[in-house]
C-alpha cells in the first residue's frame, strides 16, 4: 500500500538545504558525494537486493496461484490452510520490497494493482453475485481495489476464521483469476528492473554517467534508495502502526483479515536492512553500509542495532497487532517509537552523508 | 508523530534567510538576474532541495508547525483510495469516475503519462461539451454526459464512455537539416452510459504535476494583468489574456490561474471538482455526482468528502515545495538560459513573478518565484488546439504552463511526455509543438545550432 511521504521528505529537505545553503548556492551535482564512489552501492543494490527481491516475489506468486488452483481441485481446510500460507510468503517479499517503492513500482502505476488498500467489498460481492465469467483479463481490467494482495487475503482469510465449506464456486472462480492477474503484475514489476528486460537497475547502476537523464549524479541516487528506507519507515510508524492505534480502529489496519501486520511491518524493516546491508536471502553485495563505513564508522553500530530493534520491538505487538492497539499498548508504543528512532538517525545522520 | 525539531527547523529557515539576503532582488523578466544562491530558490522560501522520485512532494520548508500538520494529513487524504458506498473506509467512490485516488492520476504528485496507441491511460481524461457557453459562459454540457467522460465506474454502473488514441508521425527538420518527428494524436470516443452526440467538443488532459500552487495563488491578479496585452499594443504577435471563470465556491467570476486552460480560479476550486469529477466523490462544493440525471444511482445528493478533507487536500497542494533549481555552475546550462531568453521564450514563460499578500498561506507571500509562467492563456496555433473553448480561453489557448521542477519529470514520473495531452516526448518536442504566438520563438528554435539546441535542453533540464 502505498502512504504518504510527508515527514521524512521534509526532513531530508531540511537536511539538504542545510548542506546547500550552507554552501550558499553550490547545489550542483558532482559525481560522487564528498568524494565518497558509490559504483558498487549502486551496482548492488539493483543487482543484490532489488531484483532479486522481486524475482522472489514472482515466484512466490506462481506458488500461491498454484496453491488456489489445488485449493479448486480439492477444497479442503488443510489446502486453504496452505494457499493462505502462500498467501503470507509472498506477502514477505513484497513487504520486504516496500522499501524501494520508487521506479517502476509508481512510475509504471504497478502498485495499484498489488496492493491497492482497502478492499472494495461492495463492488466484490456485486462482482460475485453478477455470475460474469471471470478470468485473469477481467480481473486485470478492475479497480485495484478490486484485485491484488488484499481482495486475495480477504477471499482466502474472510472476516472470521474461514473454513474450506465456506468458500464459494465464484469465490473460488475469483481467486483463481485474481491470483493468475497477481501473477501478472508481479512479472511486469520483474521485468521492469530485469537486466535482460526493461533494465531499471542499469539507471541506477549508471548514475552520474553520460547518457542517464534519471540519475544525472551518484549522491541523486544515493538518496534516492535513502529516501525509500526513510519513506518506509515513515509509513510503517506513522501509518500502518499509528492509524489503527490512534483511532484505536481495527478497520483501518491494512492486513486485517490475516493478522499478518506484525510479519508486514517487521519484513518492511528488513527492506530497510537488506538495503543497508547489500543483501537478499543468499544473494549478497555492498550495501549502503559501505558509504557510513567511508564516511562516519561510528554511524554503523547505531543503524545496525537501531534496525533489528525495530523489527524485534514490532514482533512484541503480541498476541496479534490488532488486538494489541487495544490490548498491548505499551508494546505497540514501544514498536512505533523504535520504528521512530531508526527513521530519525537515517534521515538526521545517513541521509546527509550522501549529500554532495 | 514525529515533527520537525523546531531547533532544526528554525535553523534551516536562518540559512535560506541568509542567502537570500545576500543578493538584491533578482531582475524582472528578463531571465537570468540575481546570483546564483537566489536563482536556486524557484518556489523562494518555499523551495525544496530534493532531486529525487520526492521532489514534487516535499512540503515547503518553512511551514509553522500547525501549517506541516495540516499538510501531512492532507498527503494522507491524497493518497486516500477510495471505495463504492457503503464501506468503513473511504467510501463514496463513482458512481462514474475515472481514477480512484488523486495520487493514482498525480503519480508522486507530479505528470500524467499519454496513453499508448489503443491503450487507456490512468492519467488522462476527457473533457466534452458543445459549441457555445454553457452556464456562467463556462463550457456547454453535453446532454446525458455533462462536461467530461468519466471512463470508469462502480459495478453496476455504466461509464460514460472511453476514448482510444492513435498517432500520426509528422516529420520535420531544422534549419541545418537535422530532421525530427513529431506524433499527432487523434482521439477516438465511444459512448457508454449515452452515445455522444455529433459535434462534440473533446480536451484530453494529462494530470499535471501539483507542486507549489499556493505560491501561484499569492501572484496577486493585478501582477498577472501588468504582463497581460491582449490586444497586443506592443505589436510582438504575443497577446496574453487572463481567463476569467466562475468559481461556484465564492459564486463570483475570478481571474483563472489553474488547469490547462486556467480553467480553475482556485486549489480548493480545483480540489471539488477533481474529488468530484475525477472520483465522482461530491463535497459540499460540488454536491451533484457527476452523472446526475444520466443513469440509476446518480441521484443522490449526500456529501461523500467533508470540507475539512477537501480543505486538508487544498492545503496539501498548496504547501508542497517547489525543488530547487540545479547546475547553476554549468557553463551550458547557463547559455541555455540565454537561448531561452532570446528566442523569446521568457516573454511567456516569465522567469520571474513576486507573490503579494497572501493570509491563507503566509508562507507563500511577498517573494520572488520563478515559475516561468505568465498564468495567462496565450493562442498557440492550430496544430496544439483542442477546439474546446473554455470560459474566455478560445479553442487554441493554453495557459503557459510552469516550468519549474520540468527538469525532475524523467526521474519523479519515469517518462518525458509533456504538453496538455502528453503527445511530446521530449523537451524539444514540446518546443516544436508551440505555434500561434509562439511561433516566432519556435522559428528561432528551429535556426539553432545544434550545441544552442543542447544547451536549451540543459537549462530546462536544469530547472
Amino acid at each position: 500500500m502505498r502512504r504518504p511521504l510527508s515527514v521524512p521528505a521534509r526532513l531530508a529537505a531540511a537536511a539538504i538545504i542545510l548542506v546547500a545553503a550552507t554552501a550558499c548556492g553550490d547545489t550542483t551535482t558532482n559525481p560522487n558525494p564528498n568524494g565518497f564512489d558509490a559504483t558498487a552501492v549502486l551496482a548492488d543494490a539493483p543487482s543484490k537486493v532489488i531484483f532479486p527481491t522481486y524475482v522472489d516475489l514472482e515466484a512466490k506468486a506462481n506458488l500461491l496461484h498454484t496453491a488456489v488452483v489445488t485449493l479448486d481441485a480439492s477444497t479442503t481446510d488443510d489446502n486453504l490452510a496452505a494457499a493462505q500460507e502462500a498467501w503470507r510468503a509472498t506477502r514477505r517479499p513484497w513487504e520486504q520490497s516496500e522499501g524501494f517503492l520508487f521506479g517502476p513500482v509508481e512510475t509504471e502505476g504497478i502498485d495499484p494493482s498489488i496492493d491497492s488498500w482497502p478492499v472494495n467489498q461492495a463492488d466484490l460481492n456485486a462482482v460475485l453475485a453478477s455470475g460474469q465469467p471471470l478470468t485473469k483479463a477481467s480481473i486485470d481490467g478492475l479497480e485495484g481495489t478490486l484485485k491484488g494482495f488484499h481482495t486475495i487475503e480477504y477471499l482466502l482469510f474472510g472476516t472470521g476464521l474461514k473454513t474450506a465449506a465456506e468458500l464459494t464456486p465464484q469465490e473460488l472462480e475469483y481467486l483463481l483469476a485474481v491470483t493468475e492477474s497477481l501473477q501478472g503484475a508481479v512479472t511486469q514489476l520483474r521485468q521492469a528492473w530485469d537486466p535482460a528486460d526493461g533494465n531499471f537497475s542499469a539507471t541506477v547502476a549508471t548514475a552520474g554517467q553520460s547518457g542517464n537523464s534519471v540519475y544525472t549524479s551518484q549522491s541523486q541516487a544515493l538518496q534516492e534508495l535513502i529516501n525509500g528506507m526513510i519513506g518506509i519507515c515513515d509509513e510503517v510508524g506513522n501509518g500502518k502502526i499509528s492509524d489503527p492505534f490512534d483511532q484505536q480502529d481495527r478497520s483501518l489496519e491494512e492486513s486485517q483479515f490475516s493478522n499478518n501486520s506484525n510479519a508486514d511491518f517487521a519484513d518492511n524493516i528488513r527492506s530497510v536492512q537488506n538495503l543497508y546491508l547489500g543483501q537478499y536471502g543468499t544473494s549478497s553485495g555492498t550495501g549502503i553500509r559501505e558509504l557510513v563505513q567511508a564516511k562516519q564508522p561510528s554511524l554503523d553500530a547505531t543503524i545496525t542495532a537501531q534496525t533489528q530493534a525495530a523489527i524485534d520491538a514490532i514482533g512484541q505487538m503480541t498476541p496479534t497487532f490488532g488486538q494489541a492497539i487495544t490490548s498491548n499498548q505499551a508494546a505497540v508504543e514501544a514498536a512505533r517509537a523504535a520504528v521512530g528512532t531508526l527513521r530519525q538517525t537515517l534521515e538526521s545522520q545517513l541521509l546527509p552523508l550522501a549529500s554532495q | 508523530m514525529s515533527r520537525v525539531g523546531p531547533s532544526l527547523l528554525l535553523m534551516t529557515l536562518a540559512l535560506v534567510a541568509a542567502c537570500s539576503d545576500s543578493t538584491g532582488a533578482g531582475g524582472g523578466g528578463g531571465g537570468g538576474g540575481g546570483d546564483d544562491d537566489e536563482l536556486a530558490l524557484a518556489g523562494g522560501t518555499m523551495t525544496v532541495f530534493d532531486a529525487t522520485s520526492t521532489a514534487f512532494k516535499s512540503p515547503a520548508p518553512n511551514l509553522s508547525q500547525e501549517s506541516l500538520d495540516r499538510h501531512i494529513a492532507g498527503d494522507a487524504q491524497f493518497e486516500a483510495t477510495f471505495v463504492s458506498a457503503p464501506a468503513p473506509v473511504n467510501p463514496g467512490l463513482g458512481p462514474v469516475f475515472d481514477n480512484t485516488a488523486c495520487g493514482n492520476c498525480h503519480i508522486n504528485d507530479g505528470r500524467g503519462l499519454a496513453p499508448a496507441p489503443g491503450q487507456p491511460s490512468p492519467s488522462l481524461l476527457f473533457r466534452i461539451s458543445l459549441a457555445g457557453a454553457g452556464e456562467h459562459g463556462g463550457p456547454l454540457a453535453v446532454p446525458s454526459a455533462g462536461t467530461q467522460m468519466q471512463q470508469r465506474a462502480i459495478i453496476g454502473a455504466m461509464p460514460k464512455g472511453s476514448g482510444a488514441v492513435t498517432f500520426e508521425e509528422v516529420p520535420g527538420q531544422f534549419d541545418d537539416g537535422t530532421p525530427f518527428s513529431l506524433r499527432r494524436p487523434s482521439y477516438q470516443l465511444t459512448g457508454g452510459s449515452a452515445p455522444l452526440p455529433g459535434g462534440v467538443l473533446v480536451s484530453p488532459r494529462v494530470a499535471p504535476p501539483v507542486f507549489g500552487l499556493a505560491l501561484l495563488e499569492a501572484v496577486s491578479e493585478q501582477t498577472l494583468l501588468v504582463a497581460a496585452d491582449p490586444d497586443d499594443r506592443d505589436g510582438d504577435g504575443i497577446s496574453g489574456r487572463a481567463n476569467y471563470v466562475w468559481d461556484p465556491i465564492t459564486g463570483a467570476t475570478e481571474i483563472g490561474r489553474f488547469g490547462w486552460k486556467a480553467n480553475s480560479a482556485t486549489a480548493l476550486q480545483q480540489t471539488a471538482a477533481a474529488y468530484n469529477g475525477d472520483m465522482g466523490v461530491t463535497s459540499s462544493y460540488f454536491p451533484a455526482e457527476p452523472c446526475e440525471g444520466e443513469q440509476a444511482g446518480c441521484d443522490r445528493h449526500d456529501p461523500e468528502v467533508s470540507d475539512e478533507i477537501v480543505g486538508l487536500v487544498q492545503h496539501y497542494i498548496r504547501t508542497l515545495g517547489v525543488p530547487a533549481r540545479r547546475s547553476l555552475d554549468d557553463a551550458r546550462a547557463r547559455r541555455g538560459e540565454t537561448v531561452f531568453a532570446n528566442a523569446g521564450c521568457a516573454k511567456c514563460h516569465l522567469p520571474e513573478l513576486r507573490t503579494g499578500t497572501f493570509a491563507e498561506v503566509p508562507e507563500a507571500a511577498n517573494q520572488v518565484i520563478r515559475p516561468y509562467t505568465d498564468l495567462l492563456l496565450h493562442d498557440m496555433g492550430p496544430g496544439l488546439a483542442d477546439g474546446r473553448p473554455d470560459f474566455l480561453a478560445s479553442g487554441s489557448e493554453w495557459r503557459t504552463a510552469p516550468l519549474w521542477g520540468i527538469g525532475l519529470t524523467a526521474v519523479v514520473n519515469g517518462h518525458t511526455n509533456f504538453l496538455h495531452d502528453g503527445r511530446a516526448r521530449n523537451l524539444m518536442e514540446a518546443i516544436l509543438w508551440h505555434d500561434g504566438e509562439a511561433a516566432g520563438a519556435k522559428t528561432k528554435v528551429l535556426g539553432l545550432s545544434q550545441a544552442d539546441r543542447e544547451a536549451l535542453l540543459a537549462f530546462l533540464g536544469s530547472l
